[in-house]
């Protein structure tokens, strides 16, 4: 990564799963990229794609969803009604231009701290390589 | 001579007028240049003699429906305005016996502007394979026409090929251009909110200066908020007065839910729409 660009980007995390896996990887003094803001929300189902235009608009260069695994949802099915949502946005995010490189939607539970601290650093590495976005 | 076609119409209209079973009836009419048609509401059993239908009713007067809830009204719809009906039942805007519908089979719309029609059919007229509205009460029965059988995500298709740099500029260009009249909006059959997104203070979503960064905001949420529920009438895009072509945006999210989800909204009031359900064994590219 070069030194003079730091991607910058915002995480939505679940409540019970991926916030509480962050936690995780936060005091198991795990190390990974510090480009993440996260937002926690009650569930990934909760996240409006509104949401992510709005952080796209305002200068973000990647949005992370991250949500409990499908089936294990802490209300049942938010995490399902999120996938479909999302498959259509990220599809229409590419077509419009944005890039669905850009939107990244992940399963990680609250045991998984490595693995939270994997994507970030993963997608942290992932955007920088494709560089700022352009005209914003 | 009026066609056959328009005397059905006036048949059923004043039919319904006179035997109460309706307050009023929504159709077209000749507008005041003489060649193209306009919107018409029909209270009296005199005024049905105004009701036309022709090649230049191109609006959607299912729309009318969503303000006109608590009146039965009969209304006259082209099979593509008819799914406008079905959206509005399964989502419960409108109640089944409240509503009349004589559907008319369609010959195609062509595009009108003031004292002016165009001699070739809309495009998407050309790719529609409806020839019968999907719900009707009375149904007009014109001319058996031959329909034109276009792939209708063409354009769609040559958009998504294009690099993505191309399609970030043309988007941009498109967007740049829109002045927030909001027109699309008032216009379509699926935008029935009491209070859109655009206009809600706290919390601000999108911000009130007419500006690239807001129009497109605008635009991808306008678009995004009709996914799966897009009917295809597109009026949208015929009232736009700077010509952003909408469609284009409407239809790759049909089209995408159409692939993914195996779903077309308005053909059946039943069926749930895509975003209202999930199958729990779907990945959607998800890995798990």
């Amino acid at each position: 990564m070069s030194p003079e660009y730091q991607p910058k980007i915002i995480g939505f995390l679940c409540n019970w799963c991926s916030y509480a896996g962050a936690d995780m990887a936060g005091t198991s003094r795990m190390r990974y990229e510090p480009n993440i803001r996260i937002i926690r929300v009650p569930c990934s189902g909760r996240v409006d794609p509104i949401l992510l235009l709005k952080c796209f608009q305002q200068g973000s260069d990647g949005v992370l969803v991250s949500g409990c695994h499908p089936g294990d949802c802490h209300y049942n099915e938010g995490n399902y009604h999120a996938r479909r949502k999302f498959a259509l946005l990220r599809d229409f995010l590419d077509y419009l231009g944005i890039g669905k490189e850009r939107l990244r939607i992940e399963w990680c539970s609250a045991s998984e701290g490595q693995r939270f601290a994997e994507i970030v650093s993963n997608f942290t590495t992932e955007l920088a390589e494709l560089g700022p976005r352009s005209g914003s | 001579m009026d066609s056959e076609l328009i005397q059905q119409i006036r048949y059923q209209a004043r039919d319904l007028l006179e035997s109460g079973t309706v307050k009023g009836v929504i159709g077209y009419e000749r507008a005041s240049d003489g060649l193209t048609a306009r919107p018409f509401f029909a209270y009296e059993p005199a005024a049905v003699e105004r009701l036309i239908f022709d090649e230049t009713c191109s609006h959607n007067l299912a729309r009318y429906l969503v303000d006109k809830k608590n009146e039965k009204m009969a209304v006259v719809v082209k099979p593509c305005d008819s799914r406008a009906i079905n959206l509005l039942l399964n989502e419960e805007q409108i109640k089944r016996d409240m509503v009349f519908v004589i559907g008319v089979t369609c010959p195609g719309v062509v595009e009108t502007s003031w004292n002016h029609k165009d001699e070739e059919l809309q495009a998407r007229c050309k790719t529609c394979q409806l020839v019968e509205p999907p719900v009707y009460d009375f149904l007009a029965n014109g001319e058996a026409v031959e329909r034109p059988q276009g792939e209708p995500y063409l354009d769609v298709q040559q958009m998504e090929t294009k690099p993505i740099t191309e399609r970030k500029a043309f988007w941009s260009e498109q967007f740049d251009r829109c002045i927030r009249c909001y027109a699309c909006r008032q216009v379509c059959p699926g935008c029935y909110c009491p209070e859109c997104f655009v206009e809600q203070l706290n919390p601000l979503w999108v911000g009130i200066r007419i500006a690239p960064k807001e129009n497109e905001l605008w635009q991808i949420m306008r678009a995004f908020h009709l996914a799966g529920r897009c009917i295809g009438c597109d009026e949208c895009e015929r009232v736009c007065p700077v010509d952003i072509p909408l469609s284009l945006l409407n239809r790759k999210l049909e089209k995408e839910v159409k692939e993914l989800f195996d779903f077309q909204a308005g053909l059946n009031p039943e069926e749930q729409p895509p975003l209202a359900t999930f199958k729990k064994e779907e990945k959607l590219g998800f890995e798990e």
